[in-house]
């Protein structure tokens, strides 16, 4: 038993970046967690957290997890009634971290499906349980392009970079809309872009900015390779060369929209911020989990310049580039390719709410020994393979 | 067991040791005595049976014995195909027999009876015999189905004149007799305890440029017509490169990936000359022949021997070239093969399981292992469509969006494999295509990454052969042809790699081309092998007839010399037969092997919709 009693929270998404670290400071501060979700590739539900547990090094707190395969678009979660009545019997919060995060338009029926349809079974659940609270964990850029200047309000812009951002807009709505109908008391938390613990550098996924970083890592491993022990001629061909100290100048152009500035902050950061807003949150609340110290693209270029030992990244912004890509420069550009808005975003996010809501707790500033911390876990974890 | 033996049991009989697609020769005594006891491959047979003590020496065993001057160009071929290495066997067989002889065992003398010398005024001494040690080299085959048989007479006739004479004394004796061209009796047909007429003399290749037609003799293997119908610059349909031409359109009609432009059975030639089995003679072309283009939804006896057959040539023009088309579901993939043939896109079109890729393109079977890794686990590809076609087709599939790994990159591959285990970078790229399937492929450039990647080269692959082979191996692979989808599907020399780890036994069926219709046989069989325990792969899918059918084929693999794997093959393709005759009579228009065979002259028509 802990000091806030020992409670059952109902936990969606628990196999993700942001919900394993939930789980993990869930059961670490005492709660007790029913985690809802699915099996993958042939595996358990239950085997799934087990592993998860087993990275957070709380394999001792597995006995404090319940899981339930449950399907949100099946009447009764896909249970049987008495399997569906026993967990509203638990009667705990629930927190919606489950999210299809894929941004491709050719998705958008299964991002319907997972974002946004499945929600209705999801309030029923709640109101069927009677569950204190409803806690929407969606993004910061749910707010859409039309606003540089997003406030902690609902959702009003209509127009979004991709399916991803405009289906967490459309279950914002459907959830205050719902849990209005119902008179449950709900919240939504807009993370911006969450990377690793950064104190540690550990993370469990390796999405998003750990992607590029990748891709850069593996381009300069290829041409190293055929330096080093191929000649060199297909390094030559794209300009490559190596120089002093074993830096590889690469030339990269990477082709932007305009200048902008990624907001990122850390896994920990998400963990304690929300551990506090479930404390503190005032119903049908809107809380940005955001930095207020966002970085530029040279920014991160640099830094990874700096961690890979490359040079010869050069951002141009505005037109594609005038000239056929060297094969380098496609694969990097077209890694990169979902993640452009993002990397042209000049967004600001208000975060009054959360501020008052967590005692003034803020994300660290993304600094090069961060990003290198991080990187480095990345590395050693062989980016999750 | 040792060694040799245990390779000598294993031979395949795939008979690609009596041709020579490698460029490197063909077993000299081979060529010369014809009897494909003279082959490695009848040598295998042969050590086999003697060191099993089924036949004593013989005066044939010391003469093949002696034959055999360790040359090594056995190796070669067989190494590629299924990784043994023959020269072992024919090391043993050498010292097996001189053992014997210096121990001053007997030979026995094979005797003239009164039938052998019947047999021997029509065809000449030299090519029949009742030598034990040459009758144990048509004794048996590794199909789990087979019974073996010891021939009492083996006889290679010359001419047509020479089988009319055969059957009628064989008749008049009431010898039963089995017809068999290159040894290459995998289906347990053939195999008789009477008399093998082994045709393999009978190798005459005739062409007709001006009707577009070649007349070949029933001893012409595949490779060998092609081989010549591509130096005069043309193409024909055919099967397996070691499988005689004549036999495989007895067997079940020609079926390759080319079948999507050419069809299949009758289509593929004009006109067939036989000896029926009462010695009477006929051809197709004849008002009164026994009508052969029929087909008949029933067992069907021989129809007689085919002693010469007319197949048809087909254009080729310089700017063909193949491509994959990945997928990641075999329905996918059947609905882009078909919808291919509905466009008459392509020559050749099929449907390629991981496995089957993943043997053709690899020289090992660690290396196939790797590849098949890489594609289907790593790049999430369940199945492949090649397509083969000029450079109109190849442009409709790029138009049709679809991202290809095309010939360059095939070649990268194909070189490069050995780099592919540690290739952190696929990961990253099927991570980038998540969201659009193998959609890396279209990046501007992806070929020269891969290159870069990959470092290929004939050198790179030679060094996961054997060390003795390296050179041959890095030779070899740096000829273009062996790493050209078009030069490899024409002469299809690495499709025989499918039985590399084991024997394989083939559910060839024609049906409607319908991924619902086929995933549902591919589970059922699936399930039965798994069932059996036996390793089991979806084989290959090819449209014909504009894509209104297709052949469909699905293999279980078993080891020939494992009793318990026989039986267990036995009983699954039992299971499998009963699976498809319940489809079959539920569907109305599934066709199979079993009731095929002997019928492959047939109208497609006939066969398909009759």
């Amino acid at each position: 038993m802990t000091a806030h009693g020992s409670r059952t929270v109902v936990l969606t998404g628990a196999t993700g970046f942001l919900g394993s670290h939930l789980l993990a400071a869930l059961l670490t501060r005492g709660d007790r967690v029913a985690v809802l979700g699915r099996g993958s590739a042939g595996e358990s539900l239950a085997t799934r957290i087990e592993r998860l547990l087993a990275w957070f090094g709380l394999q001792a707190l597995g006995n404090r997890v319940e899981t339930a395969e449950i399907d949100f678009l099946q009447p009764l979660c896909g249970l049987a009634r008495d399997r569906y009545d026993a967990l509203c019997a638990k009667g705990g919060r629930i927190i919606h971290c489950a999210s299809d995060t894929r941004f491709a338009a050719s998705n958008r029926p299964e991002s319907l499906a997972t974002n946004v349809d499945s929600l209705a079974q999801l309030i029923e659940l709640a109101r069927n349980s009677g569950a204190p609270w409803f806690h929407y964990v969606s993004t910061a850029y749910a707010a859409g392009t039309s606003n540089p200047y997003c406030p902690e309000a609902p959702v009003t812009g209509e127009t979004f970079v991709n399916v991803y951002e405009e289906t967490k807009a459309r279950a914002e709505q459907e959830v205050a809309a719902r849990c209005r109908m119902h008179g449950i008391p709900y919240t939504i938390i807009r993370p911006s872009i969450v990377y690793g613990d950064a104190r540690s550098g550990r993370a469990n996924r390796f999405n998003a900015l750990y992607l590029h970083v990748r891709s850069l890592s593996c381009i300069r491993d290829i041409y190293l390779e055929d330096i080093r022990d191929h000649g060199g001629r297909k390094a030559r061909e794209c300009g490559i060369r190596l120089g002093a100290q074993g830096t590889l100048h690469i030339p990269l152009k990477v082709a932007v929209a305009r200048r902008g500035q990624v907001n990122l902050i850390p896994v920990d950061y998400f963990v304690a911020a929300t551990l506090m807003l479930l404390e503190q949150a005032q119903p049908g609340t809107i809380y940005h989990l955001t930095s207020d110290f966002p970085k530029t693209l040279e920014d991160l270029a640099a830094y990874c310049e700096a961690f890979l030992n490359i040079r010869g990244i050069e951002i141009v912004y505005g037109e594609p580039l005038g000239r056929s890509l060297t094969p380098p420069e496609a694969l990097f550009n077209r890694f990169i390719e979902p993640y452009l808005p993002y990397l042209a975003d000049s967004r600001t996010f208000a975060r009054d709410n959360t501020i008052a809501a967590t005692a003034g707790l803020s994300p660290p500033e993304f600094t090069y020994e961060i990003f290198a911390r991080c990187m480095a876990h990345a590395v050693r974890a062989n980016w999750g393979k | 067991m040792d060694e040799a033996l245990h390779t000598a049991r294993s031979c395949r009989h795939y008979a690609m040791c009596k041709i020579d697609f490698l460029g490197s020769g063909v077993c000299a005594s081979g060529t010369a005595k014809q009897y494909v006891s003279y082959y490695p491959q009848g040598r295998m047979d042969l050590y086999a049976a003697l060191a099993q003590g089924k036949i004593p020496v013989t005066e044939q065993c010391v003469a093949i014995a002696d034959s055999c001057d360790l040359c090594g160009k056995c190796d070669y071929q067989c190494c590629f195909v299924t990784e043994m290495r023959p020269s072992t066997v024919m090391k043993a067989l050498k010292d097996h027999v001189s053992r014997h002889l210096a121990a001053g065992g007997a030979v026995e003398q094979a005797v003239e009876d009164p039938l052998l010398k019947d047999i021997r005024a029509i065809v000449g001494t030299a090519w029949a015999t009742s030598d034990r040690g040459i009758a144990a080299t048509y004794a048996h085959d590794p199909c789990a189905l087979a019974v073996s048989q010891m021939p009492a007479y083996v006889v290679l006739p010359r001419t047509r004149e020479e089988i009319a004479a055969l059957l009628t004394l064989f008749r008049s004796h009431e010898v039963p007799w089995v017809v068999r061209a290159n040894g290459t009796s995998v289906l347990g047909f053939h195999l008789c305890a009477g008399a093998v007429i082994d045709l393999n003399r009978m190798k005459d290749i005739a062409f007709d440029e001006k009707n577009w037609a070649v007349r070949i003799g029933p001893g012409v293997a595949a490779f060998d017509l092609q081989r010549e119908a591509v130096r005069r610059g043309y193409r024909v349909n055919v099967a397996e490169p070691a499988a005689l031409v004549c036999g495989s359109t007895m067997c079940s009609g020609i079926l390759s990936l080319f079948s999507a432009a050419y069809g299949t059975s009758a289509d593929n030639f004009i006109d067939a000359e036989f000896v029926a089995p009462d010695g009477s003679l006929f051809s197709l072309n004849d008002k009164d022949a026994p009508n052969l283009f029929a087909f008949r939804k029933t067992g069907q006896g021989t129809p007689g021997i085919c002693t010469s057959l007319t197949v048809k040539l087909h254009p080729r023009t310089d700017d063909e070239a193949g491509v994959l088309v990945p997928f990641r579901s075999l329905a996918e993939a059947l609905d882009f093969a078909g919808e291919c043939a509905v466009r008459r896109i392509g020559l050749a079109i099929g449907v390629l399981g991981a496995e089957y890729v993943a043997s053709f393109i690899a020289p090992t079977r660690q290396l196939a292992a790797e590849a098949r890794e890489a594609f289907e686990n790593r790049l999430g590809i369940a199945c492949m469509v090649l397509v083969i076609g000029d450079r109109y087709a190849l442009r409709s599939i790029t138009d049709m969006g679809h991202p290809v790994i095309d010939q360059r990159l095939f070649t990268a591959l194909s070189l490069g494999l050995p780099a592919l285990k540690s290739a952190s970078w696929l990961d990253l790229v099927a991570e980038l295509a998540a969201e659009e399937p193998f959609s890396y492929l279209k990046i501007e450039g992806f070929v020269e990454l891969a290159e870069a990647a990959l470092a290929p080269s004939p050198a790179k692959l030679a060094r996961e052969t054997a060390p003795e082979l390296r050179g041959f191996y890095e030779k070899l692979y740096a000829r273009p042809e062996l790493t050209n989808l078009v030069w490899l599907n024409m002469f299809r020399i690495t499709s025989t790699r499918i039985g590399r780890d084991k024997h394989f036994f083939p559910l060839l069926m024609y049906l409607p081309l319908d991924h619902s219709l086929i995933s549902a046989l591919n589970d059922g069989f699936s399930r039965i092998g798994e069932r059996h325990q036996l390793k089991h792969e979806f084989g290959f899918v090819t449209p014909v007839d504009g894509g209104k059918r297709c052949i469909y084929e699905f293999d279980y693999f078993y080891d020939q010399n494992d009793r318990d794997d026989i039986a267990r093959v036995q009983r699954a393709t039992q299971e499998a037969g009963e699976l498809i005759e319940t489809h079959a009579a539920r569907e109305g228009t599934i066709r199979w092997l079993k009731y095929l065979l002997y019928q492959g002259y047939c109208r497609k028509e006939n066969l398909l919709y009759a």
